[in-house]
């Protein structure tokens, strides 16, 4: 009797703890992957650490050899244009998220200079500004100026990608009105500025 | 005889009451265990956490005609435990790159919890070993790509920050 008694006991507690399993279960794999309920700016389906998208960036700021204006009459532009890409995503919603590229000058500061610089790799203390517009062509204006913006911690807005493939291409213009009246012999020399992309997944 | 039956009775008896006994505790363990009574331990994903191996996979197709510029790989989100020493996380450098990175891995305060050595194309981690352990939470984190040529200066190049949520259970 006390045998059986143990018995039945044991049973009880088996079924019980089948029960708390089964449903522990159901909650982590069907409701909630992490039993969480908060929702975050995040792509559902992927592990969490694993690579969500990638974009390309170009490489470097690169305006070639600038000349000294023979006049302050006219800005003088000199444009190059560049290039950013989401190369792969992998299970957005374009319906509610994007993939949010930032950008701004690796020195920048939301406190202090938000500029756009090239400087002397030789005298890091010679140098001058250039600007970024989301569009090239005839569509670069005051309007499509990235750097018109407000900019934040993580840099100035530059577009939202929601489908893989798509791509902005973009220019970047330095005025050379700014080293008219320069003496050649102080600014010559190799000139190398460095932006910093951020991107992000956020909600739409 | 009567004495023997007894006595047979009664280790019967025992042998019951132990399997009972054992029975109950592995059932008690097993349901205390997956309902996250024990948060288990991270596993190393791939053996040995910090380990920079030349076949890293960013996991994702990648393109099939190499682009111009830079591929920067970019995360929804990452997970671990409070008290871990490592986080699982793909850091790498794609193959198809011609630059290297080095990685770093910080909080939005200016925290770093990593920073690699150099990882040339190909190169790259799925586990990274943290300097500092985190308290329970939901932080805003980035892994820091800053680009270099790959030559004996390592020249700088354009960098980029991926941001994403990092949830510290």
């Amino acid at each position: 009797m006390k045998a059986k008694r143990i018995i039945t006991i044991a049973l009880a507690v088996l079924m019980t703890a089948m029960f708390v399993v089964s449903v522990s279960a159901a909650q982590l794999t069907d409701v909630d992957p992490n039993g969480k309920t908060e929702v975050t700016a995040h792509i559902n389906g992927n592990e969490p650490g694993e690579v969500s998208y990638i974009i390309t960036i170009p490489d470097v700021v690169d305006f070639g050899e600038l000349n000294i204006p023979p006049d302050d009459a006219s800005d003088y532009d000199k444009d190059v244009t560049y290039l950013v890409e989401a190369t792969e995503i992998d299970g957005l919603d374009p319906a509610t998220q994007q993939i949010s590229v930032y950008v701004k000058d690796q020195d920048a500061n939301v406190n202090d200079d938000q500029k756009f610089y090239i400087a002397n790799k030789e005298n890091a203390s010679i140098k001058f500004n250039y600007d970024v517009y989301r569009a090239t062509g005839d569509n670069v204006n005051l309007s499509t100026m990235v750097n018109a913006d407000n900019m934040f911690t993580k840099g100035y807005f530059l577009t939202g990608f929601k489908n893989e493939g798509d791509t902005l291409e973009g220019t970047l213009r330095f005025h050379q009105k700014q080293l008219y009246g320069e003496n050649i012999a102080d600014i010559a020399g190799d000139y190398s500025g460095y932006m910093v992309f951020f991107s992000a997944i956020e909600d739409i | 005889m009567k004495e023997n039956s007894n006595n047979e009775k009664s280790k019967k008896s025992t042998v019951i009451i132990i399997a009972a006994v054992i029975v109950i505790i592995v059932a008690v363990a097993a349901a205390l265990y997956l309902s996250g009574v024990f948060s288990p331990k991270t596993e190393p994903a791939n053996g040995v956490v910090g380990q920079i191996t030349d076949n890293w996979d960013p996991g994702i197709e990648e393109p099939s005609s190499p682009k111009s510029g830079t591929q920067i790989p970019g995360y929804s989100k990452a997970e671990m435990n409070a008290g871990d020493t490592s986080l699982k996380l793909s850091v790498g450098n794609p193959k198809d790159n011609n630059v290297g990175f080095f990685a770093s891995l910080a909080l939005d305060d200016g925290t770093i919890l990593y920073e690699s050595e150099l990882l040339k194309p190909g190169q790259g981690l799925t586990e990274v070993p943290l300097t500092k352990t985190l308290e329970k939470g939901t932080y805003n984190a980035k892994v820091i790509y800053r680009c270099v040529a790959l030559d004996e200066n390592n020249t700088p190049l354009n960098s980029a920050e991926s941001g994403f949520t990092l949830i510290v259970n």
